[in-house]
């Protein structure tokens, strides 16, 4: 959120992303999250960066992608409650640095996974297919797309 | 591999990922691929305009200040009526007009609480202790144990969970609706319903469907037709939510809502209900809980009723009651309570005092039935004149039987009723509307008030009067198109 800062548009996901620090924290949450998995004493390495990866893709998922309208904001008074959270990022604009850098990310992190899981064939089949919820949906081609009908109202 | 010690702890993975399958590292060749694409696809940025000084110059040079108030005709109602009456005093059951006390039978105050003196008393004293303003809105400083006391008040009185106290009664129904129904969701009106309930359907951005007014079979056949869509697209239907927007005592009209009638289609077609009840709150049901209470509907089946405090509790604000979860959500999102300051302490305080004294005196309730019914027997045969409004309801519309095809001749001859009514001791006022904005302007009215204050004599003193105002005018209006012919002639 754009906190002190006083904006005049009434749905703030707009905006939210490029706002001062929010990549920065975006990261921490990661690499904190991550600890705290490495820290569970009976989960190998391997495991850690995996259920890293996957946890983050399911909940960025959930976040972006499956999550409609202004969910905590109401007074657009349902505007955007057909757009998901990624729809509405830069007014729908693509390929700006907000969407270069979530779409980066997960792809990132799908590399690190699958390095420290020593490219183990389970590992990958796990670690691709929710890499897939992260990357598919950010398509431009899929820009408003229902893909049979999920999640169309 | 003797680069790498095979002591080290990366010594694993990286043998890994020397020895690592063909497809693993065709898809993640792939990958890079995708991220190049991306960082060499040309970058929109959002837009950041910079002006140069020059530019800025130009611009403000360019600029030229609308006036802040616009121009007002001179003939202005408002200005009319300030150049013709003078009012002096309290307008309770009489007003000063002009140096001469009339019976005032135009204000909307119900139970005669205006300039009541114990209401007065409590009001002052919480002026002296809390001072006039209540320095912010509810969320932010602006929250008193006094509001807390009337809400509390307000839905014990009701029956209801909780209610919610807004500062100013016009917002309580303009914000209420939009705070539950959004774009895509259907209100369902009645082409009746007061200006601010109007307003309140804009600002949610809903499809609104207008229903005649008080039409059971025009608002179910819509609901037929939404029905027959709602089956085409289920999953659409599933999330759009659907709602009545009615009033108890129609202010623009005068009658009653068909409860009972609209509650069965509320069962039958799953609509939920926004019920006004600012003229009718105070006024029906034994003990003034309004149309709830007098037609035997539970109110819990009435998702909210949202009622002002300026009619028949004289005093300011608005408040809306039912269920917990409905009321809490409009204390985030109910634009009128989050962003406006909230009421007054003396004011809420006075509303308590006045809810208070309803509550331990409902004779004053059943004199004001009384008190309509009298007047609507009384009024009910004037030659020329049809009376709108149901006999329980103490607010009554008398129009013109004949309209003219111009509003403005007849709005001319209601003036004249007034003008003569006045003069002869008893205020009453036309009916007024923003011509442009309402949704269906209704005919041009005297809009009588009740008050359970009078006596039967001053009633029928009053009824007198207006009975013998109307007929003198209205054949005199006759014989005024005569006379208008007339000029004519002699400009001729």
């Amino acid at each position: 959120m754009n906190v002190g800062v006083a904006h005049s548009d009434s749905n703030p996901n707009h905006s939210v992303y490029n706002s001062k620090g929010i990549w920065v924290t975006y990261i921490l949450i990661i690499f904190l999250s991550h600890l705290f998995i490495l820290s569970v004493p009976f989960f190998s390495v391997a495991i850690a960066w995996t259920l890293t990866n996957v946890l983050h893709d399911v909940i960025m998922f959930m976040m972006l992608h499956i999550t409609k309208g202004t969910p905590w904001e109401t007074p657009d008074q349902g505007d955007a409650r057909t757009e998901t959270q990624w729809e509405q990022i830069d007014y729908g604009k693509q390929f700006t640095a907000t969407k270069k850098f979530l779409t980066t990310v997960p792809i990132l992190l799908f590399f690190l996974a699958s390095f420290y899981s020593k490219y183990d064939k389970v590992h990958f089949i796990l670690n691709a297919s929710v890499l897939a919820l992260s990357i598919i949906p950010k398509l431009p081609q899929l820009h408003g797309v229902r893909l049979f009908g999920i999640n169309k109202y | 591999m003797a680069i790498i010690p095979a002591t080290w702890d990366m010594y694993d993975l990286i043998q890994g990922f020397l020895q690592a399958p063909a497809y693993h590292l065709i898809f993640e060749a792939l990958l890079m691929v995708l991220i190049a694409k991306l960082f060499f696809s040309k970058s929109y940025k959002p837009e950041k305009i910079r002006l140069s000084e020059k530019e800025k110059e130009v611009l403000v040079k360019e600029w030229k200040p609308e006036p802040l108030a616009p121009d007002v005709p001179d003939d202005h109602p408002a200005l009319q009526a300030m150049e013709k009456y003078c009012v002096d005093g309290a307008v309770g059951k009489t007003v000063n007009i002009n140096g001469k006390d009339c019976i005032n039978m135009a204000t909307l105050d119900f139970l005669g609480f205006i300039g009541n003196k114990e209401i007065e008393e409590e009001a002052i004293k919480a002026l002296n202790k809390y001072g006039v303003g209540s320095c912010g809105p509810r969320g932010f400083y602006g929250t008193m144990d006094v509001h807390l006391d009337l809400e509390d008040r307000l839905a014990q009185f009701m029956q209801t969970e909780e209610a919610i106290l807004y500062s100013y009664g016009f917002v309580t129904i303009a914000s209420a609706i939009p705070a539950y129904s959004k774009r895509g969701d259907i209100l369902f009106a009645d082409e009746g319903i007061g200006f601010a309930a109007q307003k309140g359907c804009v600002a949610s951005r809903s499809t609104v469907k207008w229903f005649r007014h008080n039409d059971m079979e025009h608002l179910e056949e819509l609901l037929k037709e939404q029905e027959v869509e709602d089956k085409k697209n289920p999953k659409k239907a599933k999330v759009t939510r659907k709602f009545f927007v009615i009033e108890g005592i129609y202010a623009n009209y005068g009658d009653i809502c068909p409860l009972p009638a609209i509650m069965e289609l509320k069962r039958k077609y799953k609509v939920r209900i926004f019920l006004e009840e600012s003229m009718s709150f105070g006024v029906l049901g034994a003990t003034g809980r309004g149309v709830t209470e007098h037609f035997g509907v539970s109110i819990d089946d009435v998702e909210m009723v949202v009622a002002s405090l300026e009619n028949s509790m004289a005093s300011i604000g608005g408040f809306c009651c039912g269920t917990k979860f409905i009321i809490d959500h409009q204390r985030l999102s109910g634009m009128g309570y989050c962003f406006s300051a909230s009421q007054p302490p003396m004011v809420a305080v006075a509303a308590s005092k006045a809810m208070e004294l309803m509550q331990n005196n409902p004779v004053m309730l059943v004199k004001l039935r009384e008190n309509c019914e009298r007047v609507h027997k009384a009024i009910k045969d004037i030659e020329g004149v049809e009376v709108r409004g149901s006999p329980l309801s103490p607010v009554i519309h008398l129009q013109l039987s004949e309209p003219a095809a111009d509003r403005d001749l007849d709005m001319k001859t209601l003036l004249m009723v007034q003008d003569k009514a006045i003069s002869q001791g008893v205020a009453i006022t036309p009916a007024r509307y923003l011509d442009n904005e309402e949704h269906l302007l209704p005919q041009p009215s005297i809009r009588l008030s009740v008050s359970s204050q009078l006596s039967e004599e001053e009633i029928d003193k009053s009824m007198d009067i207006i009975k013998a105002v109307f007929r003198s005018v209205l054949s005199g209006n006759t014989a005024g198109h005569g006379g208008g012919g007339d000029s004519a002639e002699a400009h001729s």
